[in-house]
């Protein structure tokens, strides 16, 4: 099983450690993982922008760097979510097809297809999820609050085996908190009413260390972190997996 | 004015802010403990997209069936390709009555045509019942919600407004007190009507006959005790059979309230004896927006209101705030098929988190009709030339990986070296509120490459 | 061309191709439920006053319940002697404003949701059930369905009604803040009285 990492551009740019952390926990459990230098960007920020036309050329580079492994994994729920659900403005060519199927979020390749729960972390913190949407309501990463059905969520299941991690519940599990891409900038009041009103949730959960499988929802709440100095850490769920405090 | 702007300007209050938040958050939870008590809550859903997509594709021969047994029982039926021609069948009919007093129990369709102003240029009185309704109406505002009219005001707002225009006690706002005046003084109006107008759920092909849903009771009273009653419907309304109101009043309440049923669902069928009933079908830009093959689902919608309960954007920035008829996530995938230049900023109001999309009793896959309007305005409507210009420089840096990694480092070195004052300055409105992350020497394609080297190295 | 025609045509022309219609699978809901028991929990989340009656005597326990009744009516058979008012003198629906008491009786009552079903058939007036201030219903336990589904089944299979409304407990409305009040424009109490 040959696997090809994705590192999306942000993370790349401004997140290198939470790379190195997914990297790490890759080779960590044996696999076959390789990252492709000429990766850029999935695509998103343009076509959720609404120029879709726009992001051709990264979609088809995307293709290019991924299509001859067997799984393309990444930390973030929502560009593996891009790819799946848009990558349909591209001619649906055999490889097109094949990275669409094969893309994986990083908890659900490690829990469904690697079918490994216990990663022999140790992280002894109070652990607050977020929820990012699209790995929830796009992905199903999870159940959300919205559909009746049998209650799971995959970040949540891996956490429990970390040693030492204290699972904080909030009040609003799965309600979003306010990234959304460039509504960040263009919905500026709204955006940042909604981040503090998540960061809000934690802090009066009790919770020291707020992780999502998303780099993109972590950046936009620990900017009001950052800003408003307030006593929360922020990782990413894959430093956490990778770690042996 | 767009969406960020007056959702900016309801900002400003934040406590406000956080009131409406959890008022409707609280009506979305009380939805959520009961459906998640139904057993087949999902399959339900899949029956009410099922059904209402089978009528769609057949609606003119439902329409046709409908009017017909309408017809036979002694129920005049209109039509009206438009707003104002509704406006003006009403009006006729009314005129023709000699009614002069108007109640109108609600119907988000004579919102959508301005029913009310066309009439009361006339010198009609129209007085909307459902006590929300009337409190918009008295306050001179329009609805902020379609379930929950007055949700954006506080107690104590409609406390002054029934002292200044019902000449009730200050009561400190008394929910008990200002419901009992309300019922009160609209029984009056119940008592003195000429005629009575009501919205219309759901429309039934099968036998002719119609049903409206309410809480209050208020459409009842007025259909029941006035000599006219006047049912207003958008063609979207019908469904094909009796039954299928099994699983629509099954759904409806539920999604809105968390309610198991409306207090009241009328079925109206024939008028009694002496009695008038008139039904207007109404078009208004639905056809249209039935041959666009993206957003022909919009016209599922049972208008229960939960996707606007659900949305965070729509809880924080009121209904005003869409400066449309209908607001919150299904008006904004409406609305840009009616007005897409003055409604272009609503699809983007939105994080496209999905929440809409999975409370929706119908199953409408409104964040991706959201995605899809996206596509349209920056085609179809004049964009910054700025946003335009970034989004095309971004497209080709992202498909060129050469390229990525210069302008990435760039990026990083401004963010570490350049003063915040100058990184949260003025024209970055993520820094108003929010600091950037730091810029790391070193990209992850740095230090893999590196990496690689020096295994190399090493072997 | 009439607007009648222009909008036919129109969606004639813009609708999508033909959609089959889904069957409704009752075992999918299914979940055995006791319906008395149900269907007396639903009632009274949604307001109502559920009495079992261990008597026949509804017109005795009806007066027992509301003793400050004045103006009363009762539409079930062999209970003239309670009303106070003969609606053959009654000229407009108006003219019952100051009702106090309804009794009406029902065949068909939902468990899943606490409403019983109320048609032209029961009612002299259709106004009756919304203008007076108190409601009561009787019904027996036999009449009681499961869901909306098996109720529209019976409906069907019944003569058809000109007017019939499933009632859900008392008038009611959360307008202001949320709060909920009993008693908006319709009756301000519900009570069933189950045989």
């Amino acid at each position: 099983m040959k696997v090809g990492l994705f590192i999306p551009c942000y993370i790349n740019q401004l997140y290198p450690q939470v790379g190195k952390a997914t990297l790490e926990l890759l080779e960590k459990l044996k696999v076959d993982v390789a990252y492709p230098s000429g990766q850029t960007c999935c695509g998103q920020p343009m076509a959720n922008s609404g120029y879709e036309y726009e992001s051709v050329g990264a979609c088809n580079n995307f293709v290019d760097n991924f299509k001859d492994f067997d799984y393309i994994v990444t930390p973030s729920g929502s560009c593996a979510y891009h790819v799946k659900k848009h990558y349909n403005i591209i001619p649906q060519t055999d490889e097109v097809t094949k990275v669409r199927n094969n893309v994986y979020e990083l908890c659900d390749f490690i829990l469904n297809i690697l079918k490994v729960k216990d990663l022999g972390a140790s992280f002894p913190f109070k652990v607050g999820v977020h929820k990012s949407c699209h790995g929830l309501r796009g992905l199903r990463l999870g159940s959300c609050s919205e559909v009746v059905g049998p209650r799971f969520s995959y970040i949540e299941e891996l956490l429990q085996e970390v040693k030492g991690v204290e699972l904080m519940p909030v009040k609003r599990s799965d309600e979003c908190c306010g990234f959304g891409g460039t509504f960040a900038v263009t919905e500026e009041a709204i955006s940042v009413k909604m981040g503090k009103d998540k960061i809000k949730d934690h802090l009066e959960s009790g919770v020291e260390v707020m992780t999502a499988t998303d780099t993109s929802c972590l950046m936009h709440l620990e900017g009001l972190v950052n800003r408003n100095q307030q006593p929360l850490k922020i990782l990413h769920i894959a430093e956490i997996l990778n770690s042996s405090l | 004015m767009s969406h960020p702007k007056l959702a900016s300007i309801f900002n400003k209050d934040e406590k406000k802010v956080d009131w409406h938040d959890k008022a409707l958050w609280f009506v979305r939870h009380k939805r959520d403990k009961s459906v998640h008590h139904v057993q087949g809550w999902e399959e339900l859903r899949n029956l009410g997209h099922g059904i209402k997509a089978h009528m769609l594709s057949n609606l003119d021969i439902y329409l046709r069936e409908f009017e017909a047994n309408a017809n036979k029982n002694g129920v005049e039926v209109h039509w009206a390709a438009n707003a104002e021609e509704h406006n003006q069948i009403v009006h006729k009919i009314l005129k023709d009555n000699n009614a002069k007093k108007v109640v109108k129990s609600k119907s988000m369709l004579t919102e959508e045509c301005h029913l009310n102003p066309h009439l009361e240029a006339d010198g009609i009185e129209v007085i909307d019942t459902d006590l929300g309704e009337r409190i918009v109406q008295l306050a001179k505002e329009p609805p902020s919600h379609i379930v929950l009219p007055a949700i954006h005001k506080n107690k104590h707002e409609v406390d002054e407004l029934f002292q200044e225009h019902l000449g009730t006690k200050p009561c400190d706002g008394d929910p008990q007190y200002l419901t009992g005046e309300a019922r009160k003084h609209l029984r009056q109006k119940f008592i003195e009507a000429d005629a009575a107008i009501t919205g219309v759920n759901f429309a039934i092909a099968e036998t002719g006959g119609f049903v409206v849903c309410t809480n209050e009771g208020n459409a009842d009273m007025g259909a029941h005790l006035a000599p006219v009653h006047i049912a207003c419907m958008g063609v979207e309304k019908i469904i094909p059979k009796q039954e299928h109101l099994g699983v629509f009043l099954r759904l409806l309440a539920r999604s809105a309230t968390g309610q198991p049923v409306t207090t009241y669902s009328s079925h109206f069928k024939k008028p009694s004896d002496g009695r008038k009933m008139h039904i207007v079908i109404v078009d208004n830009g639905r056809s249209e927006q039935l041959s666009r093959p993206d957003f022909r689902a919009s016209l599922h919608c049972i208008r229960c209101g939960a996707c606007m309960n659900t949305c965070p954007i729509y809880r924080r920035s009121g209904g005003h705030s869409y400066d449309a008829t209908i607001p919150g996530p299904i008006g904004s995938i409406l609305s840009p098929g009616k007005d897409l230049t003055k409604h272009s900023s609503l699809p983007f109001a939105s994080t496209l988190c999905g929440s809409c999309s999975d409370v929706c009793p119908v199953k409408i896959d409104i964040h991706a009709q959201l995605y899809k309007w996206r596509q349209i305005i920056t085609k179809e409507t004049p964009q910054p030339f700025i946003k335009k210009k970034s989004m095309q420089v971004m497209g080709s840096i992202f498909a060129k990986p050469k390229q990525f990694e210069k302008v990435g480092k760039i990026a990083r070195w401004s963010l570490r070296t350049l003063p915040k004052a100058v990184i949260n300055s003025k024209p970055n409105a993520w820094g108003k509120a929010r600091d950037l992350p730091t810029g790391p020497k070193e990209s992850f394609d740095d230090w893999y490459k590196k990496r690689e080297e020096n295994k190399g190295k090493n072997n | 061309m009439s607007s009648r025609d222009k909008i036919l045509s129109r969606i004639e022309a813009n609708k999508p191709d033909a959609l089959a219609l889904p069957n409704i699978d009752l075992s999918l809901f299914d979940e055995g439920l006791d319906l008395v028991q149900e269907f007396t929990k639903k009632a009274e989340v949604v307001g109502a006053n559920v009495i079992d009656m261990v008597s026949n005597d509804v017109v005795a326990k009806v007066e027992n319940l509301f003793p400050d009744a004045k103006i009363k009516y009762s539409a079930i058979e062999n209970t003239s002697a309670f009303n106070t008012i003969d609606l053959a003198n009654i000229e407009k629906p108006q003219d019952l404003e100051d009702l106090d008491i309804l009794i009406l009786e029902s065949e068909l009552a939902v468990a899943e949701n606490g409403s019983v079903w109320v048609t032209d058939k029961q009612l002299p007036m259709r106004v009756l059930p919304f203008i007076t201030k108190h409601l009561v219903i009787v019904t027996s336990k036999d009449n009681i369905v499961p869901y909306m589904h098996q109720a529209y089944h019976k409906i069907n299979a019944g003569n058809a009604n000109d007017f019939g409304v499933f009632i859900a407990g008392p008038s009611k409305t959360a307008d202001i803040e949320q709060s909920l009040v009993i008693g908006a424009h319709g009756a301000l109490s519900l009570t069933l009285l189950l045989k």
